[in-house]
């Protein structure tokens, strides 16, 4: 567990450090994300070795992202001035997604 | 006791007991709109409103379990990796539905909001709606967004498309679980592969690994497609 943390955290310092030296506009831990996922892909590093801290953070992931969603009262105002555009950009941007994500993937996988 | 409010262990505290409790309901009544994550944040406002706290005392506690955020994004890395190994023969299609729908997710999204003349910061927040709210957040920070409003309507999204989703393909013609499948993972993340899982065992297969690809195409283009648009 120990050990397996400690690889995921290389990762995530990692990514910072690429992020902040290239001064590339993504997130230090997207970086990370790929780096790991890279990394298992070519076999650079074993599952076993990230699986056990991996696993442990997946599972309580939706815990840590709370605080973002009660840090929406801040922004009532701004939501209640907009609504109606954000709820009709939500709504027709999803739709959208949703019929060509499903369209494409019944033409191609018939082929 | 405003001492004793200021202590971040009130809010960790706090957080944990609504949290738990919220996945007790949805264990007994397991409703889209009883999602444990819409739940405890609707608790946890109502709570903080009632008796007049401000966020950043909350957030004393709060960015005690927000920093983890940081390495959990990493473990996706990892959870994608295990997905995408299980599906080893024609990954191809897949992926190109996906790609597409996840782009066109972002572009449609910025296209309606400039329509509607809606402010820069609703457009950088509001980019990254359809993949899960971790790095849904991550891509609204880089990006210059409030983080706080992607959680809240990413999450919406992610009820919208487990309530509505299937009935909208079926009532546009799409038949394949499959196709079905990739498309609530790729428009609506988690909590739509949660809907997708209850369709059918493939459905839900195909939905969490469009999850995890439209994760890495949203992580990546989104800085890009905003730079290229908005400069």
């Amino acid at each position: 567990m120990l050990k397996s943390l400690s690889v995921i955290f290389l990762f995530l310092v990692v990514g910072e450090f690429v992020t902040y030296v290239f001064k590339i506009p993504i997130a230090g831990n997207i970086i990370g994300m790929v780096l790991i996922f890279l990394a298992l892909k070519f076999k650079v590093i074993p599952l076993d070795m990230v699986k056990p801290a991996s696993d442990k953070l997946l599972k309580y992931l939706v815990l840590f992202f709370v605080p973002y969603g009660v840090g929406l009262m801040v922004h009532f105002e701004t939501i209640k001035e907009h609504w109606l555009s954000i709820g009709l950009a939500v709504l027709g941007s999803t739709i959208l997604t949703l019929y060509l994500t499903a369209f494409l993937q019944e033409k191609l996988e018939k082929k | 006791m405003k001492a004793f409010i200021a202590l971040p262990v009130v809010w960790v505290f706090l957080t944990l007991a609504v949290f738990f409790m919220a996945q007790r309901l949805h264990k007994r009544l397991g409703w889209a709109v009883t999602t444990p994550i819409l739940v405890t944040i609707l608790v946890l406002i109502l709570f903080l409103s009632l008796f007049d706290i401000d966020f950043e005392t909350y957030d004393n506690g709060g960015k005690f379990l927000s920093f983890f955020l940081g390495p959990s994004v990493v473990a996706l890395g990892v959870l994608f990796y295990e997905k995408l190994d299980e599906i080893k023969s024609n990954l191809m299609p897949f992926c190109i539905s996906v790609f597409v729908g996840g782009v066109s997710s972002i572009l449609s999204l910025i296209f309606i909001l400039l329509a509607f003349k809606a402010p820069e910061i609703l457009i950088r927040s509001l980019a990254p709606k359809s993949v899960t709210t971790p790095i849904a957040i991550e891509v609204a920070k880089s990006v210059g967004g409030v983080p706080s409003i992607t959680a809240g309507v990413v999450i919406a999204v992610g009820i919208f498309g487990n309530a509505f989703g299937i009935h909208i393909l079926k009532l546009l013609g799409i038949t394949s679980k499959t196709a079905i499948g990739t498309a609530l993972g790729t428009a609506s993340h988690g909590i739509g592969t949660a809907r997708a899982l209850e369709e059918s065992k493939l459905a839900g297969v195909y939905s969490g690994l469009a999850l995890c690809v439209n994760g890495l195409v949203t992580a990546i283009t989104t800085p890009f497609i905003i730079e290229w648009w908005m400069g």
